[in-house]
């Protein structure tokens, strides 16, 4: 391991999380409504969060804005002036908050995310899709056919069945375990459980990718407050601590998708889960639960090889007989994730790690949880988020 | 049905360096660009040598040999051009790139992944030239 650095080392903690009604929401998109804008689910979101953690705005004095909203603009109208912002993705924002806050930047930071994808129409595929400017891969196979983000993964998980031995069978748990933990949840919105033959008698959408395998498409926010850790602990009885963060990115050959295909994102998995674990002084097995970036439910057999669930191989069978659903082994997207609860680009799996170490899970609850584990591996952006109580 | 009146294919992403490569796919000889220093080949086209930083790039024909890496079938129609089912196919190059194309010829089923391919040239009905593969003979 190479420099971790121990002073990442539970150095701030959430101390609020906020989100939207999503449930709601979505039935007023489903009836052709447009409830709120991106800006106005992040406000929604943020107001909530302030609330949890019993602060006035006025406490705030870093400002981190999601992807999709302006930051400049989403400061106006929360009318918040900080010392220290910027804009960026769930996860990213997390470490920048720990990086600020660790540097002297800022001490009280809120991450702010709204969406309005679902009724305004954001495509994710097709003629008018999103995301190019960022990602070459995502449109430069056009072309060919070759469109939307179910097809990159439906790509990965063809190789990755070649290469591990991996089922469609096995593919399934997972959309079923998810859906396990979702009827357990109220605020998510698919909540009726299926089966593993549901599953294999769901169409294809991009074979070999089941509808079961894609996230939803829903407005929604989601916001979170993160202190310098000493100010944490006069703020509030339950702070979560950022334990260790680590991080690897694997751009050499993306845009032909081959950190996917070939690799399955596992040198960068390995190596933000190095770091994630030295600075935190944990390992996988120290964790309660696991929270996993599931666009795709492809993402999460690869997380499982990834941050050393398993052996390289074996996610298959863990997913068989380990399992991750209610009951099993190891309780993974205990809210249902973008599968089954909201697909807010990472946003809501930070708070449902929040809820879980704080004991707030409800029904869903893993009972004694004190150390909850995120990873997402975005486009080969991998990245390892340990909270602890 | 005319050209004039043919189903658009989806254009492709035309950068800086992008326009050699489609001259090359049009006239049926593939080029890709071929790092003069240390001979890594690029794909996609690009400024530099991602291997060793070398501007200095010669444009040179592919062997139109590869293996098929990975493959998918659309079901849902996204783009006019491409009513589904159809295939899409990742293939490495002999050359070392990979690409994202389609199988001619046949559906790509269980098992074909390291299957070897050869390059042909669709001509698609609005007239415009891709590079796809076929199993050989």
């Amino acid at each position: 391991m190479k420099h971790p650095n121990p002073r990442n080392k539970r150095a701030a903690a959430v101390v609020g999380i906020g989100h939207t009604d999503w449930v709601a929401d979505w039935a007023r998109c489903r009836a052709g409504e447009r409830p709120n804008d991106s800006y106005g689910y992040g406000i929604a979101a943020l107001r909530n969060a302030l609330a949890d953690a019993k602060i006035n705005r006025d406490e705030i004095d870093g400002l981190i804005a999601g992807p999709t909203t302006a930051y400049e603009r989403l400061g106006e109208l929360t009318g918040i002036n900080p010392r220290w912002g910027g804009q960026a993705d769930a996860v990213l924002a997390v470490s920048q908050a720990v990086m600020a806050i660790e540097a002297g930047y800022a001490e009280v930071v809120a991450l702010v995310y709204g969406n309005d994808q679902r009724s305004v129409g954001t495509q994710y595929g097709g003629p008018e899709a999103m995301g190019g400017g960022a990602f070459l891969s995502y449109v430069y196979h056009s072309p060919w056919g070759f469109t939307s983000q179910g097809a990159l993964y439906a790509l990965t998980l063809q190789s990755y069945k070649q290469a591990r031995g991996f089922t469609e069978a096995e593919m399934g748990e997972v959309s079923v375990a998810q859906r396990g933990w979702s009827s357990l949840n109220p605020n998510a919105i698919m909540r009726k459980p299926i089966t593993i033959e549901d599953y294999m008698a769901s169409h294809y959408v991009c074979e070999p990718l089941h509808l079961f395998d894609y996230c939803l498409i829903n407005d929604g926010g989601v916001a979170i407050i993160i202190a310098e850790a000493e100010r944490a602990k006069r703020m509030t009885d339950k702070p979560v601590y950022i334990e260790g963060i680590g991080r690897f990115d694997l751009n050499a050959r993306a845009t032909s998708l081959e950190p996917r295909i070939d690799d399955f994102y596992l040198p960068a998995q390995r190596a933000a889960a190095e770091q994630s674990y030295a600075v935190a002084g944990l390992g996988p097995k120290d964790m309660d639960v696991l929270q996993v970036y599931d666009s795709f439910s492809v993402h999460v057999p690869l997380a499982l090889e990834g941050y050393g669930y398993c052996g390289i191989g074996e996610a298959g069978r863990f997913l068989r007989e380990s399992r991750i659903g209610p009951g099993g082994a190891l309780p993974t997207n205990t809210s249902g994730g973008h599968l089954s609860e909201t697909y807010m680009q990472g946003w809501a799996h930070q708070i449902e790690c929040v809820r879980q170490v704080r004991g707030e899970g409800g029904a869903r609850q893993v009972e004694g949880a004190r150390h909850v584990h995120y990873t997402s591996d975005v486009a080969g952006k991998c990245f390892s988020v340990i909270y602890g109580a | 049905m005319s050209m004039m009146d043919a189903v658009a294919t989806p254009r492709p992403v035309m950068g800086l360096y992008d326009a050699p490569m489609w001259d090359s796919i049009k006239a049926g000889a593939m080029q890709l660009q071929r790092c003069g220093a240390c001979e890594n080949w690029l794909y996609p086209p690009g400024p530099a040598c991602p291997r060793c930083l070398s501007c200095d790039l010669v444009w040179t024909p592919v062997s139109g040999r590869g293996r098929i890496l990975s493959w998918v079938k659309f079901h849902r129609h996204y783009l006019p051009a491409y009513p589904p089912p159809y295939n899409a196919i990742a293939v490495r190059l002999e050359e070392g790139p990979s690409m994202i194309s389609n199988l001619e010829g046949a559906m790509p089923e269980e098992g074909c992944i390291g299957r070897a391919v050869t390059l042909v040239y669709a001509t698609m009905p609005d007239g415009m030239v891709l590079p796809r593969w076929a199993y050989p003979g």
